[in-house]
């Protein structure tokens, strides 16, 4: 099993994509600045959702905020994905190998996870809710975790090169 | 909710690596050393170029900058070509034998620095 998914990722990497990436001028460099300024719009949207549904901007109400926000973040998440994969893909067997990497994709997974715990406990309290109610707990955690685990990946990102 | 921001916080700061490594972490920039041989491979693709280069004892992996550094002070990819002749100082992998950053290389009597 091991065996077959390092042959995938090796196939991957030296496929005829794989190796256009690595040699096109301003291929990997447009996915690498692409990935960067898609992390700032999903931090920035991201930190305005979880913010609110820890209290903050009390003055509006929670789903005014947390509605849009959402869109901007799942946006932002789909260009990271696009940027993420062509950056994958250039030295996808080194990648699956790193531990960094590998933290990084599990620490997604548990986001995601976060996400749909969040729409299954916490969304439907958040509808009717006016401008200055406290907030219900299910929401307040799920964007607690959310914070948590999205900076983490953020911080994985980062790190991927020095390991 | 100060106090929960500061749990986050927190939270992130275990999650996230240590980041006592720099750029160059995995390699031993206590022992720098000069490859100097024929190139027998050249890759000239990103993140990073990469040549072999033979000497007596072994053939090294040289990692280089990435391309568009390299075309930018004239290391083009013919001017790293296979046969060529090269000597590149730089660091030693920790993690890899036989492999080494360089610092800087020089190829037809022009020194290029990589960083």
């Amino acid at each position: 099993m091991e065996h077959a998914a390092t042959d995938l990722f090796s196939a991957l990497e030296h496929s005829a994509w794989g190796a256009t990436i690595r040699q096109s001028v301003w291929l990997y460099p447009f996915a690498n600045i692409g990935h960067v300024v898609a992390l700032v719009l999903f931090a920035g949207a991201l930190a305005v959702m979880d913010l609110r549904l820890l209290g903050a901007f009390a003055a509006t109400r929670p789903a005014d905020v947390v509605g849009p926000a959402r869109t901007a973040a799942l946006v932002a998440f789909l260009l990271m994905v696009l940027t993420g994969s062509v950056l994958f893909t250039a030295e996808a067997s080194h990648l699956a190998a790193n531990p960094v990497f590998q933290l990084k994709v599990a620490l997604i997974a548990l986001g995601l996870l976060n996400v749909l715990a969040f729409q299954t406990v916490a969304a439907r309290s958040l509808r009717a809710l006016p401008a200055g109610a406290r907030l219900p707990t299910a929401a307040r955690a799920t964007a607690m975790v959310s914070l948590a685990l999205w900076l983490a990946v953020a911080a994985c990102g980062r790190s991927i090169a020095y390991f | 909710m100060t106090s929960r921001l500061l749990v986050a916080a927190a939270l992130v700061a275990l999650a996230a690596p240590a980041v006592a490594h720099h750029g160059w972490g995995s390699y031993d920039a206590a022992r720098p050393i000069t490859v100097s041989g024929p190139i027998v491979s050249s890759r000239f693709e990103n993140p990073h170029a990469t040549v072999t280069v033979r000497t007596p004892e072994r053939v090294w992996t040289v990692t280089l900058a990435p391309t568009s550094r390299m075309t930018n002070r004239g290391a083009t990819a013919d001017m790293i070509a296979v046969g060529k002749t090269m000597s590149a100082f730089g660091y030693p992998s920790t993690a890899q034998q036989g492999e080494m950053r360089a610092e800087r290389i020089t190829v037809d009597g022009k020194t290029i620095e990589m960083r």
